[in-house]
């Protein structure tokens, strides 16, 4: 029996229709028609525990409302979830003590007071014991570099610092999951840093399973070994990341830099060209045609000014598998 | 649960005193506007010398039960008061994610505290017409006081509970609310019977104010000693069960607030 095991949940939203205009606004006031969508298809995966998991996708692929399904917060329309042998919605209170949860983009301090008053009201909504608390705040406040930030109020602080004071709010219970929705959006690249290193510390040190959404493919890169890639509502993907790689990995990434125009190549191995400033930009593959080969064959044409060969990123990587899965 | 109910209390003080000069003149401003409402009834009993056999002292007493009540939920309940804001700006789903009540944490997490003033003036204006209404006191014209003011605030906080149901159906806050509270609230204010029938029936069957204050009050001012009069204000627990209920079931089809 897996920690988090997740099977066929779906999430149906019922949307209102209305165009635009007085008069449609009027007809959808007394006749209201609705379109049924679905954020979430079908989707299954099981979680060990203290696992780290990146669960990617594009905007709107139902990545959120999955991870409020997992949260409790919203109830599947169909599909079962179990965590730690727990209903996260029928069980709520009980489960929730357990999880820690941050959403990027909302916050959960108190606007106009000190970070530490926030902290000292999740005490007590968390029933956390005196001693614990204290020895969990110090810890997780030195961890995250936070001595003299937590006395300002909340709303003078910087998008790097509120961060971090959202991640110690949802970790003052010792939760045993952690969702992280999008935990670095907007954050400065310290600290991105420090968030990173963090995550990793109290995956190791504390075993918390850890699943987190991101759009930033070096927080998958360097924090998550697996990651399940989803779009329109449906699982495209779940693997190690190193697999993802290698079979995307014998891509390269040529810019040439010309003055000629290039027509369309007809080659095997060319997996796309694009006109670029100044040049073309082509990704091949580098396992059926080689770099040489397919230098060659375009220095004998076209006059080349400059050439630049690159491995591909992981966001060129999961780039090409939207384009291979069309979402 | 009463322990975090203190320190939210004190949280929200925090909040409020942050910014100390719109505090002060709201405060005031506070104090001194609502006066007017009881000025306006004695201003009537000018007039008049009573209206349908109710002196001026039992009429605010009347009123200062319905306003205390009231007030109550306003100072210590505004967040359900303002549940529509939780589920637009998504707050809801933090709530959902910590081992509390739901309806218990939209209390702790806003309170109106300016609001207390208006309470203050609902229990002044009560003790006024107490002291002048020259009561035998006994101890069930004590129960049934107490009873009064606590349905009183009970009913307020079931119409709240009951219009944030809604807000799960759809987002925007009912306008119809105001019908009920506002609306409610000012006729409630007068003892029930001097109003015609369909009125009268409303607020008995439908929102039970003439359980709270009209047959209570029938009471303790001696006009009756029927004792299911003395316990009618327990109907409000009645009225407060479709209330929790249809909240229980709203939260079921909750949907989110995008990401």
């Amino acid at each position: 029996m897996s920690y988090i095991t997740v099977d066929g949940i779906s999430k149906t939203f019922k949307v209102a229709k209305r165009n635009s205009g007085l008069r449609a606004a009027l007809k959808s006031f007394f006749n209201k028609e609705y379109t049924y969508i679905d954020a979430v298809k079908n989707v299954s995966f099981t979680i060990e525990k203290g696992e780290i998991v990146g669960y990617i996708g594009p905007n709107g692929a139902g990545k959120s409302t999955t991870i409020k399904m997992l949260c409790g917060i919203l109830l599947p329309t169909a599909g079962n979830i179990k965590v730690n042998n727990m209903n996260p919605f029928t069980d709520r209170k009980k489960y929730v003590s357990n999880i820690g949860v941050v959403f990027g983009q909302r916050s959960q301090l108190a606007w106009d007071i000190p970070a530490e008053d926030t902290f000292d009201l999740l005490r007590d909504i968390y029933n956390i014991e005196e001693n614990e608390y204290q020895k969990t705040k110090e810890e997780l406040i030195n961890l995250l570099d936070l001595k003299d930030v937590i006395k300002k109020p909340v709303r003078s602080l910087s998008l790097g610092q509120r961060m971090r004071c959202e991640i110690v709010a949802s970790l003052l219970h010792n939760p045993k999951i952690l969702f992280l929705d999008e935990p670095t959006i907007g954050l400065d690249a310290k600290s991105k840093k420090i968030v990173r290193d963090f995550i990793l510390k109290i995956n190791k040190e504390k075993k918390v399973t850890i699943m987190l959404t991101t759009h930033d493919m070096t927080d998958i890169d360097k924090l998550a070994k697996r990651i399940i890639l989803i779009g329109k509502g449906q699982i495209l993907y779940d693997g190690s990341l190193s697999d993802l790689k290698q079979k995307y990995g014998s891509y390269k990434k040529i810019t040439l830099i010309t003055k000629d125009t290039i027509k369309d190549i007809k080659v095997k191995g060319l997996i796309s060209k694009k006109k670029i400033d100044g040049g073309y930009s082509f990704i091949i593959d580098s396992n059926v045609l080689t770099i040489s080969k397919f230098i060659n064959n375009l220095s004998t044409k076209y006059s080349i000014i400059d050439i630049d060969v690159d491995n591909e990123n992981i966001d060129d990587v999961v780039l090409k598998l939207y384009q291979d899965y069309e979402i | 649960m009463v322990k975090l109910f203190i320190e939210s209390l004190k949280l929200s003080i925090k909040n409020e005193i942050e910014y100390k000069a719109s505090f002060i003149m709201n405060s005031i401003s506070q104090f001194f506007v609502f006066f007017t409402y009881y000025f306006t009834i004695v201003a009537l009993f000018n007039k008049f010398n009573n209206i349908k056999g109710f002196n001026v002292y039992e009429i605010l007493l009347c009123f200062s039960i319905i306003q205390f009540g009231f007030a109550f939920n306003e100072t210590f309940f505004r967040g359900i008061d303002r549940f529509e804001d939780l589920v637009i700006d998504g707050s809801l789903d933090r709530f959902l994610v910590r081992p509390r009540g739901i309806l218990f944490q939209t209390m702790c997490q806003k309170m109106h505290l300016i609001k207390i003033f208006r309470l203050l003036q609902a229990i002044i204006i009560l003790v006024i017409a107490l002291i002048k209404l020259n009561i035998s006191w006994s101890i069930t014209k004590v129960i049934v006081l107490l009873l009064m003011l606590i349905s009183s605030t009970l009913i307020f906080f079931g119409i709240f509970v009951l219009t944030a149901s809604y807000c799960f159906i759809t987002v925007q806050g009912l306008e119809v609310k105001n019908l009920f509270t506002d609306g409610g609230k000012h006729m409630a204010q007068y003892p029930i019977s001097i109003y015609k029938k369909g009125i009268v029936f409303v607020f008995t069957f439908i929102i039970p104010y003439a359980f709270i204050n009209y047959y209570p009050l029938l009471f303790f001012i001696g006009r009756t000693n029927n004792i299911l009069y003395m316990l009618s204000p327990l109907m409000v627990f009645v009225f407060l069960i479709p209330c929790l209920l249809s909240f229980k079931i709203g939260l079921k089809h909750y949907t989110g607030a995008g990401s």
